[in-house]
């Protein structure tokens, strides 16, 4: 490092230090329990699945950089997190063209047209999602994925039964079994209690903002509270909701993604409790079994909008800082 | 007066293509590019308006006063259009029906009034034909070529002409599943984008 | 001044040329658009609504009047001897416009015999699905007239398409509606029927 000019850019700052390929490097490794227990339950099909995302995710990459004539970004693992993130979210059974197409919408559509690196307004992964869950519905039910199954638990995805009949139907899923990854969903996202050690190691080392996950876990028992005081027949209970579905993943890993969240105190702590509340009401009134995807991508679209809020600047008569 | 007469026939083609390079009446590209066929008909509508206005509007030019320009010119385009609309449903009526409101709105294409404003009512009505059909072929192709995409992809068939596709991607592997969400408008923007990147890569001239 | 004058002029002839012309292509036009709307629209509808008659509902189709409106009426002779109509109305409050609904009502018994949707403007793969998917508008088959033809929700006997509860509710109403139609014009209808 022989820089010797010194660059000063605009507040507000965060950085400490690390490199995109440290931080990658640690959402990496953050992942890992949740996704080794996926690919244990779930067996050799889920290994597939994730290794397949995450080449394909990183592939990707390679050719836009050659396309738009740019160096090379691979090695900053970003598109490999978004790989990992993607096949997370899918059923082991997902066949291979979802997994290559997905990926492309992830990296090419949700990433690389808006920039790359710290330009995206979405994160990357929901877009892909998004895009994907409205084309080929079939394959994100997850009942239906896992038909030929043997579990040795109740094989109903948890949101979908609670959805399609009652509140009556969370009892079969306690909490202790949805910590412990007793459940049919997303081979990522079942594993309740790794993607909580995941999450935490990502806060303590400082990689996501606890501001986030906490307002975002706090919007989820409250608003799930609520409903489920005022209509315990109609609407489980918000711990229920907490570990069940994709919210854990959104918690810690999607919904505190950095380019497309706020930076400051405040706007953090309101950007979280929307996505909270938001999930809440897509799973309590909306049409969707899981909201998490649209409510994330949501919170997205109005961070630029609760980041306005900001302390006033230093020094005299700057009004509009 | 050939050469030059060439020369504003092919722009429209390439040099000023209305979508991709001037990025003029999206609203249309948008909105009818399910399929190819709609594509097709959209265009060939637009075109029809766009080469009788140019003509009206380029023989007129030394009569209309210019403080009521916009104000002819707009009595001219909406006649052509609601001939149009006429036209259609007499003789392609579910086309018509596939296009909508669409075809009315071809009255507030920008394309359409920016065509004879700009160059119809500047020359004569050879050169102002010329110039109408070239954009209007170029409009046309250029909407027909975003519904084969869309409708590819989306759909997996390619519709050119009477409602029943030329080409169906399930008579090739027997289990396609189409990719729905380029058959919806949120698809259109991202197949309008893309398609919009790729012609970048090409220099316009 | 002169300005003005040709102003004036030239505006007041355009429009007038465009006024005239148009007029012109309408009633040109007027004869084949009939012939199309009939043939595209309602005549699939009507030959999925009346599968055994043994004459020609399009070329005996007459009109009725009503408040002011004219009710195109189609009339079919049932195998078994008895007469039957269809008619069409419009559903307010589609997801993307109205929703119209061809009925077909038999008149010996007062029963519907099917309905079909003719013309609509819903979200393809949601709302479209009451033409393209005949599960939904089928509930409609053989209910008499006297039952309560709304969705379930509002104490009605059809069930809503999942995930297109608006397109659903619009072809009710256009059901509801030719309901009371039928029982105001059946006189009518039938002096004309012979």
């Amino acid at each position: 490092m022989n820089n010797t000019k010194l660059i000063v850019s605009h507040a507000p700052f965060w950085h400490d230090g690390d490199s995109l390929f440290q931080l990658n490097l640690n959402y990496l490794i953050a992942l890992l329990p949740a996704a080794l227990f996926g690919i244990l339950q779930f067996g050799a099909t889920a290994l597939g699945v994730l290794t397949l995302s995450v080449a394909f995710a990183m592939l990707w990459e390679t050719i836009m950089n050659l396309v738009s004539r740019q160096d090379m970004t691979i090695g900053n693992l970003e598109s490999a997190v978004i790989g990992l993130l993607f096949g997370m979210m899918l059923p082991a059974t997902a066949p291979w063209w979802i997994v290559v197409i997905g990926t492309f919408v992830c990296v090419v559509i949700g990433k690389y047209i808006f920039g790359g690196t710290g330009g995206n307004p979405f994160h990357p992964t929901l877009v892909g999602m998004a895009i994907l869950m409205m084309s080929w519905p079939v394959y994100f039910d997850f009942d239906a994925a896992y038909v030929s199954y043997e579990f040795d638990f109740t094989a109903l995805a948890p949101l979908a039964a609670v959805k399609f009949q009652g509140a009556g139907a969370a009892e079969l899923f306690p909490v202790g079994g949805l910590l412990a990854g007793q459940e049919v969903g997303a081979i990522g996202a079942v594993f309740g209690l790794g993607l909580i050690i995941g999450g935490v190691y990502l806060i303590l080392r400082g990689y996501t903002r606890w501001e986030i996950v906490v307002s975002f876990l706090a919007g989820i028992i409250i608003t799930g509270g609520l409903f489920s005081l005022t209509n315990p027949d109609a609407y489980p209970s918000p711990l229920f909701h907490l570990f069940s579905g994709y919210t854990l993943l959104g918690a810690f890993f999607l919904a505190t993604e950095n380019s497309s969240s706020p930076v400051n105190r405040i706007p953090m702590l309101i950007y979280g409790f929307l996505g909270g509340f938001m999930i809440i009401l897509m799973r309590n009134i909306g049409a969707y079994a899981d909201g998490t995807v649209l409510a994330i991508l949501l919170i997205n679209l109005v961070n630029p909008l609760i980041d306005n809020i900001r302390p006033k600047a230093l020094g005299k008569g700057v009004t509009n800082a | 007066m050939a050469q030059s007469l060439a020369k504003e026939f092919t722009k429209g083609l390439w040099a000023e293509l209305p979508p991709f390079r001037l990025v003029l009446g999206l609203c249309p590209v948008l909105a009818v590019t399910k399929t190819v066929e709609n594509g097709l008909g959209m265009g060939i509508a637009t075109t029809f308006v766009l080469v009788f206005s140019n003509l009206l509007v380029s023989m007129l030019r030394n009569v209309i006063p210019t403080k009521v320009r916009i104000a002819c010119y707009i009595v001219i385009i909406a006649t052509f259009v609601t001939i149009v609309e006429f036209l259609a449903q007499a003789f392609a009526y579910p086309l018509f029906l596939a296009l909508g409101i669409f075809i009315p709105l071809i009255v507030v294409n920008c394309i359409v009034l920016g065509r004879a404003e700009a160059f119809a009512s500047k020359n004569t009505p050879v050169m102002a034909i010329a110039d109408g059909l070239g954009i209007g072929i170029g409009f046309t192709l250029s909407l027909g070529a975003i519904g084969l995409v869309r409708e590819f992809l989306g759909a997996g068939t390619i519709t050119i002409w009477g409602g029943t596709p030329v080409f169906d991607m399930t008579s090739v592997f027997a289990n396609f599943q189409p990719f729905g969400f380029m058959i919806e408008a949120p698809g259109a923007f991202v197949a309008l984008g893309l398609m919009l990147a790729v012609m970048n890569l090409i220099p316009s001239k | 001044m002169r300005e003005m004058i040709s102003m004036v002029v030239v505006l007041t002839v355009l429009t007038a040329v465009s006024g005239g012309l148009l007029a012109a292509i309408k009633s040109g036009t007027e004869l084949r658009i009939e012939e199309q709307v009939l043939k595209f629209q309602k005549a699939p509808a009507i030959a999925q609504i009346f599968t055994d008659v043994s004459n020609d509902p399009l070329a005996e189709r007459f009109n009725v009047e009503t408040e002011g409106t004219t009710l195109q009426v189609f009339p079919g002779k049932l195998e078994d001897g008895g007469t039957a109509v269809a008619f069409e109305t419009k559903g307010k409050g589609g997801y993307g416009g109205d929703v119209g609904l061809m009925v077909g009502i038999n008149t010996d018994n007062d029963q519907i015999i099917a309905v079909r949707v003719t013309t609509h403007s819903e979200t393809p793969g949601l709302g479209a699905r009451a033409k393209d998917d005949p599960s939904f508008v089928s509930q409609f088959a053989d209910l008499s007239l006297e039952e309560n033809l709304d969705l379930k929700n509002n104490n009605g006997s059809i069930d809503a398409m999942s995930g297109a509860t608006i397109t659903s509710q619009a072809v009710c109403l256009a059901a509801i509606q030719a309901q009371e139609l039928y029982k105001k014009l059946k006189p009518e209808i039938l002096k004309q029927i012979q």
